[in-house]
């Protein structure tokens, strides 16, 4: 049978590590043999700069079995836009398209359009990556990622809804058609059409974010209070949304710090100690420098 | 004879009344179901484009998707918008009183 691809996700709070814990991860999961892929969803994309290399949406080969590419979200959100108004003017009359085209072209700094940009690359890397078996994203910070990983859900929450409206309204239609015409209507009705397609696509995304087997969610943080705090709440989000963290990377870890009151607090996951590092942890070469002094790399 | 002849024209002229009546109530019916339908999708129309109107409305994505299919629920809603100032006016309309 062929292996799923798996996700690994790395998120916490803004400039706890989440770039490096993922290049490290990468570069790990490649050296033991794992085609990988490295994603960076974070607008900031550090990637570039830890690996020293200039990354784009191509796929860039780093070694056999690790490639890395960085998504700009901004040109996923214009496709997307654009490809709504192609199908707007192509679908509505002359005058109604045109009252539409100043609404559209302001919807790109709408609430909300951001994470269905990360939605989108998501889901196209996802179906290009089938000979991959991981990918590992470097996530924006919190909000934007507990955004994200809660879009399917919501969606759903709206699509439900407005789908058993639908089916109210085409069943008295069809009551209607019978009663004045003999016969019940015959043709689809084009917006349960495409409530029915949503809803399906979200349920699968649903289903991968929610099952251990398919994604791995690993949250990053510093031995810092602000960062510990922030990890909690972002884990009891996730939870309302039914999806679990499995590791959790304390990097700049030093000796002197006592791990035993992270560790008990979120006993069921796993833990990687990341140590501090004395020189920037820039460039392939120091990174595999830095990866052999770690004595074991946890499970993903 | 005679009378069975009268009988018969009676009972077509019951009849005949009897199915104009049933297509008059009929028609009266479908007329207030399609009044109610129209209700429903412009409810719908407002769930899904409330944001064109100042309404909460679903994750964008989701309006934006419907969006080239929602031509009739777009002018529906806002001419709706427009009777929203008279809105007995307008059920009075809809169901022929006055």
């Amino acid at each position: 049978m062929e292996k799923a691809t798996k996700n690994i996700f790395f998120l916490g709070k803004g400039g706890v590590g989440k770039s490096t814990a993922s290049a490290l991860t990468a570069l790990h999961l490649a050296a033991v043999g794992h085609k990988t892929l490295l994603v960076s969803l974070d607008p900031a994309h550090n990637q570039s700069d830890i690996f020293e290399k200039k990354f784009s949406e191509k796929n860039y080969k780093i070694n056999e079995n690790l490639y890395v590419k960085e998504v700009d979200i901004e040109k996923w959100i214009k496709k997307y836009l654009d490809d709504i108004q192609f199908q707007v003017k192509r679908t509505y009359s002359y005058l109604t398209a045109f009252n539409l085209e100043n609404y559209l072209d302001i919807i790109q700094y709408s609430p909300g359009i951001e994470e269905y940009g990360l939605l989108m690359a998501y889901k196209s890397i996802r179906e290009k990556a089938k000979n991959i078996d991981y990918i590992i994203f470097d996530m924006p910070p919190t909000a934007l990622t507990l955004k994200f990983l809660a879009l399917p859900r919501l969606s759903l929450l709206w699509l439900n809804k407005l789908m058993d409206l639908r089916n109210k309204i085409i069943e008295k239609r069809k009551i209607i058609s019978k009663v004045k015409f003999g016969k019940k209507e015959i043709e689809r009705d084009k917006i349960l059409n495409k409530l029915t397609r949503q809803i399906e696509d979200y349920q699968e995304i649903k289903s991968v974010f929610e099952s251990p087997d398919k994604t791995c969610l690993n949250l990053v943080m510093n031995t810092d209070k602000l960062s510990f705090s922030e990890s909690e709440l972002i884990v009891k989000k996730l939870s309302e949304f039914n999806i679990s963290i499995k590791n959790i990377f304390l990097n700049k870890w030093t000796e002197d710090f006592d791990t035993s009151g992270i560790q008990n607090k979120y006993a069921g996951c796993g833990f990687q100690k990341l140590a501090v590092s004395d020189t920037p942890l820039l460039g392939i070469d120091v990174l595999n420098d830095y990866l052999k002094q770690i004595s074991s790399f946890i499970e993903l | 004879m005679e009378a069975g002849k009268i009988f018969r024209k009676i009972f077509r002229k019951i009849t005949k009344g009897a199915r104009i009546y049933r297509q008059a109530s009929q028609a009266n019916a479908v007329e207030i179901m399609e009044a109610e339908l129209s209700e429903m999708e412009n409810i719908f129309g407002l769930l899904v484009l409330g944001s064109f109107v100042g309404f909460p409305s679903p994750p964008m994505q989701i309006t934006l998707d419907l969006l080239p299919e929602m031509e009739k629920h777009f002018v529906l809603m806002l001419n709706k918008t427009d009777m929203a100032q008279e809105p007995i006016s307008d059920l009075l309309s809809t169901f022929d009183v006055m």
